[in-house]
């Protein structure tokens, strides 16, 4: 199939995601999204995106809007609510050469097609050889006063599948540079945008097209020589704000940002740890077998020798999102709660 | 036996059709030599007999070109071999040898050959291949090269969601699909009144929007010829069509299952007068394409290609435990490699 | 078929060796008889057999030193079942391990046998391993002050740093990556978070200031240090380092002792069953010059000057493997016949290898006697972390100025201490001897003697 290569010039669809970025150029989270995707529908024409309102709705969160217009419905096709058969149609395009991305209005709707990801997608290429790039996109998390079923962290059930590459950044640079790369990879993938950070986080995000963030890269959003958070998602930016309170007492604090969650960046992970000597793993996903219980495992396991005190896990109970606002409050980790484990760590 | 004769009155030149006989009559001796292996506990794994349902199998894949994909269930090795598999790699495949299809990462009729024979790798979870038929069919669809996409599954699959959500998809879009049910009456000991209420499958269809066709599936010209039209129908852009071909599983659901919950009468009647094999073998002497030369010749080819298959197989190394991590991931190149070939052979 | 380990007589032992097999293969063995002799960090003692059965395999060889929990013998118990850790003899149960990390381990220190000054046996503190071995055991100073993190364990024994010496500023006293790091960057006496403490560390500096290997050549034979042998000098080591040594001396006139103990000696033996010897006079009069002058009891923990309201006496003993310590304990409530009954039980099963941990801890003061071997003065080493410790030489009939300025023959004795400049001074160190002289010349030992 032809590809087409767009000029950098070609800025300025009426629709183009690059259009809505702020007047300081700084992009939100959610325009970082959307241009990853323009982008990689202007580069490849294989890439195509398939999901539940994405097209003349422009999706749940407008993620997608304006696509239809510039690509057109074989591109952009909104689907049927079958879950399962957006999984599937995905991997029988895929393997047809296609590259498509398709879109969960919420990261809770993919247990409605669980069968398809975690039996058809994950397995296919260890089975078989054939390739199946797929991406799957949904918003996750919670925070957001949505409620149970709009606000899970679904990342434990699908690494737990093996077999795809799962994404969860926590800023629009990553967000725009690892989608890119998701699309590009040969394998299939889950890309978990954090809701709550959609419209709340912004930077200046690289317009280059080629400005890619490999699969599987941690990064040390914040350098420290004390106490390590190894955290991702929305949870990055809490740790950060407990870090710089923490500052001002004394504790220096690094934050590592897995960014991918699996296959994990375990050297800097490790890296960090052999620097601070203490981990708190952050996480929002469940406690009892969430993403952070296999980092605290790996950093037991690989930096032993380098520890000072307990490998520390903050993340919420094994129970669902509850809606009111201060049960939702405290189920959550905050700032507060992070700024208290790391008291306890460094005491220790 | 007719030599240099005008066209018979049937769908198909001669040829052809001593192919088919050919074909059910390999499928037969194959299902009955892999039982009373398994019995005599020289097969590994497991065996999902296809016995008496070799017309709806034959019939159908007859219908397909070899550039069409084939979405089978675990109990269509005669599908499978019909659309072109190799009985050498089939049978090392049940016996887990490198020169399997898939390499030993998957066994008995779980068998694809994707790039070769367009022959998708089945799984148990039924009808799991339906949505990902949905997606190849969307693929031709937009290439617009007339191929079509045509997806097996028992009576029992048909109460699963996936099955409607793939038929349903697939009627919205037109898609050049062609839906088989093999309903060979239970679902593994459940009998069709306990599966749906309404008197047969094929009438399912009127609700979607598409055509339904109910056919004998101890004739396997029937079959054929249903198969032809909504083959014929697909690549014209007429959509999708439902096919629902009837007939008795003759033996348990897998090689330990006994099926004393099948009606005795109804086994006999099956047997006696559904045999596709036996009815097709007798419709082609009346017709004068074989006689009993060509009849004893046929089976001595049989039982030679399934004994050089089966030798083929036991001389085939297993795979090397070493590569048992690889192959998850498109870039290790596992699948794109010569396989390492492990010891030696076991007797079988 | 039960599976006989080696087992753990304390909880920070790691490793014993096998003495010598008492049992050989194809003996036959009873329940709880015993089986073979080990020693380890912390005392020597026989094992006794968990069940009854056949000896059918001896795993090591004796002399050879195992980790705790290796199989080290087979027996046949008719049960069939391959051994396992369950039928290995309960750890520290034959000899209940009273060790707190308050306690210095006991350890068999040393006296050479050699002409060398017969150096008391310091009682020290963590076994004879590098900092970062997991048996080191560390001075009590809070309730994590004994756990030793895996980069804290690392960095001592990348940096030879002795994590005895280092003051924990983690939670429950626990020494943290940053204490070693402090303790790395600045040494101990110019650090505010270093301190060094009385009691002694391991002998990870000898390691390190080891001199070139010099392996034996024509005409010398090469031994391996015996495990008693390698921890005694690690302890000496540590308290010659650890410590700031000073020493004293006071001549003694025991003309008295000497012509009382003539006198009752065998009514004393036919009485109670043991050799009257001076020692427990000794002894019985330095109990009153500690209780005069406690601080020469007493030890320093951390900034902390501990002073106990009790004695126990450390003895020393020599003994067929070096020098052990045992200890009187609660020495100051007993008259001189029960001090002379516990030193000579005490020595007794010391030389027989049957002391328990708990007999080899706890000294507040120790008391070393070279003087039957005929040495005039000695300058032993401080049994760490006692404050001194007491020489009492060969006791010599010696020309002496006496009254009104005439010469005689009395039987004189010099008694020596060697204390810790850190806490004693010379006053204190000097009027604590003048004391002890005092009462071994004035006091009345018939009536103390019970006779």
């Amino acid at each position: 199939m032809a590809s087409t290569t767009v000029e950098s010039g070609a800025a300025g669809h009426g629709a183009e995601p690059r259009g809505k970025r702020a007047e300081d150029g700084q992009a939100t989270y959610l325009i970082a999204v959307a241009e990853a995707l323009w982008e990689e529908m202007e580069r490849d024409e294989r890439v195509i995106m398939l999901g539940e309102d994405i097209g003349v709705y422009g999706g749940a969160f407008k993620v997608t809007e304006g696509f239809l217009e510039r690509f057109g419905p074989d591109r952009v096709m909104d689907t049927p609510i079958a879950e399962e058969t957006i999984v599937g149609f995905a991997v029988g395009a895929a393997m047809e050469g296609w590259r498509p991305v398709a879109e969960f209005q919420y990261s809770d709707f993919m247990t409605s097609g669980f069968d398809e990801i975690t039996t058809v997608l994950s397995r296919y290429h260890y089975r078989s050889g054939v390739k199946t790039p797929v991406v799957l996109r949904a918003p996750s998390g919670g925070g957001v006063r949505a409620s149970n079923f709009h606000s899970v962290n679904p990342e434990p059930w699908f690494a737990y599948a093996g077999g795809m590459k799962i994404m969860c950044p926590a800023f629009p640079s990553d967000a725009k540079g690892l989608l890119k790369s998701a699309v590009r990879d040969d394998n299939p993938s889950l890309f978990l945008e954090h809701k709550a950070l959609y419209r709340r986080i912004k930077e200046h995000v690289s317009e280059d097209a080629e400005a890619l963030i490999p699969i599987s890269s941690a990064a040390v959003k914040r350098a420290g020589d004390d106490v390590t958070i190894v955290t991702y998602g929305a949870m990055v930016h809490k740790a950060l704000e407990a870090a710089d309170t923490l500052a001002g007492r004394g504790v220096s604090v690094e934050v590592v940002d897995l960014r991918t969650v699996y296959p994990m960046d375990e050297e800097t992970v490790i890296r960090s740890i052999e620097k601070t000597s203490r981990a708190l793993v952050l996480y929002e996903s469940f406690h009892f077998l969430g993403i952070g219980a296999e980092v605290a495992s790996v950093i037991a396991e690989k930096a032993f020798e380098h520890l000072d005190a307990p490998v520390m896990r903050l993340a919420p109970p094994n129970h669902p999102v509850p809606f009111s606002p201060p049960l939702e409050d405290a189920f959550l980790p905050q700032v507060a709660d992070i700024e208290a484990a790391v008291d306890r760590l460094s005491a220790w | 036996m007719r030599s240099d004769a005008p066209a018979n009155d049937l769908p198909l030149p001669d040829e052809q059709l001593r192919d088919m006989l050919y074909l059910l009559k390999l499928a037969r001796y194959v299902d009955e030599r892999l039982e009373a292996l398994y019995r005599q506990g020289r097969l590994p794994g497991a065996i999902y007999s296809g016995r008496g349902q070799e017309g709806t199998h034959v019939g159908t894949v007859f219908a397909l070109e070899p550039r069409d994909s084939l979405f089978p269930t675990h109990r269509d090795l005669t599908a499978q071999l019909a659309k072109g598999l190799d009985l050498n790699r089939v049978l090392a495949q049940f016996w887990g040898r490198i020169d399997g299809y898939l390499r030993g990462r998957d066994g008995n009729s779980h068998i694809g050959d994707w790039d070769g024979n367009r022959t998708y790798a089945v799984m148990s979870h039924l009808p799991i291949a339906y949505p990902v038929a949905v997606g190849a069919a969307w693929a031709y669809q937009r290439a617009g090269d007339g191929r079509v996409a045509m997806a097996i599954c028992g009576d029992g699959a048909t109460s699963n969601g996936r099955w409607h959500e793939a038929i349903n998809w697939s009627a919205v879009q037109r898609l050049p699909v062609i839906w088989v049910v093999n309903n060979n009456q239970f679902a593994y000991s459940t009998p069709n009144e306990k599966e749906f209420a309404v008197p047969t499958i094929a009438e399912r269809a009127v609700a979607y929007g598409i055509p339904g066709v109910r056919v004998d599936g101890a004739d396997v010209l029937a079959v054929f010829e249903a198969a032809r039209d909504a083959v014929e129908r697909a690549r014209g852009g007429g959509g999708p069509t439902l096919i629902e071909s009837v007939s008795l599983r003759w033996r348990g659901h897998a090689g330990h299952d006994p099926a004393k919950y099948v009606p005795r009468e109804l086994l006999e009647h099956y047997m006696l007068s559904k045999d596709p094999v036996k009815n097709f073998e007798d419709r082609l002497r009346e017709a004068d394409i074989v006689d009993d030369a060509a009849i004893t010749d046929m089976q001595a080819r049989v039982e030679q290609a399934f004994e050089e298959a089966h030798a083929y197989a036991l001389a085939s190394p297993f795979p090397e435990p070493g590569d048992v991590d690889k192959g998850v991931w498109v870039e290790d190149g596992y699948w794109t490699a010569e396989p390492g070939r492990g010891g030696g052979t076991e007797a079988g | 078929m039960t599976s006989i380990q080696m087992p753990q007589l304390g909880e920070t032992i790691v490793e014993g060796t096998i003495l010598k097999w008492l049992k050989n293969e194809g003996d036959e063995v009873k329940a709880d008889e015993p089986l073979f002799e080990i020693s380890t960090d912390k005392v020597d003692t026989e094992v006794p057999s968990p069940v009854a059965g056949t000896v059918t395999k001896l795993l090591v060889a004796e002399g050879t030193t195992v980790p705790v929990g290796t199989a080290v013998m087979e027996i046949d118990d008719g049960s069939g079942a391959s051994g396992n850790g369950s039928s290995a003899p309960e750890p520290a149960a034959a000899v209940p391990a009273a060790e707190t990390p308050a306690a210095a381990p006991a350890q068999p220190p040393a006296m050479g046998a050699s002409a060398a000054p017969p150096s008391p046996a310091p009682q020290v503190q963590p076994s004879g391993q590098p900092a970062p071995a997991p048996s080191v055991t560390m001075p009590d100073r809070g309730p994590r002050s004994n756990i030793l993190s895996p980069i804290v364990r690392k960095l001592a024994h990348d940096r030879g740093i002795d994590l005895t010496t280092i003051a924990g500023t983690g939670e429950g006293g626990r020494i943290t990556k940053a204490d070693v790091l402090a303790a790395t960057a600045a040494p101990a006496a110019s650090s505010g978070t270093v301190t060094p403490l009385p009691s002694a560390g391991p002998a990870a500096a000898a390691v390190m200031v080891a001199p070139p290997s010099m392996p034996a050549g024509q005409g010398e034979d090469a031994q391996p240090m015996s495990h008693v042998r390698k921890a005694i000098a690690g302890h000496m080591l540590a308290s010659a380092q650890q410590t700031a040594r000073a020493w004293t001396m006071v001549e003694v006139n025991v003309d008295r002792l000497v012509r009382l103990r003539a006198e009752i000696k065998e009514k004393f033996q036919a009485n109670f069953g043991v050799k009257l010897t001076y020692l427990p006079m000794v002894t019985r009069a330095t109990i009153d010059a500690l209780q005069q002058f406690p601080l020469v009891n007493s030890r320093l923990d951390g900034e902390n000057i501990v002073t106990p309201r009790f004695v126990n006496m450390g003895i020393a003993v020599s003994y067929d493997a070096g020098l052990i310590v045992p200890v009187v304990k609660g020495a100051d409530g007993m008259n001189t016949v029960g001090i002379a009954r516990a030193i000579a039980d005490l020595a007794a099963r010391a030389r027989s290898h049957q002391l328990q941990p708990d007999e080899v801890q706890g000294a507040t003061f120790t008391i070393t006697n070279p003087g039957p071997y005929g040495s005039l003065v000695s300058v032993p080493i401080i049994n760490q972390p006692n404050a001194g410790i007491l020489s009492l030489d060969a006791i010599q009939k010696r020309p002496v100025v006496v009254e009104d300025d005439a010469i005689a023959v009395r039987s004189m004795v010099y008694i020596s201490m060697s204390w810790d400049h850190r806490l004693i001074d010379g006053e204190l160190a000097t009027r604590f001897l003048a004391r002890v002289k005092h009462n071994l010349e004035t006091w009345d030992f018939a009536e103390d003697l019970g006779l």
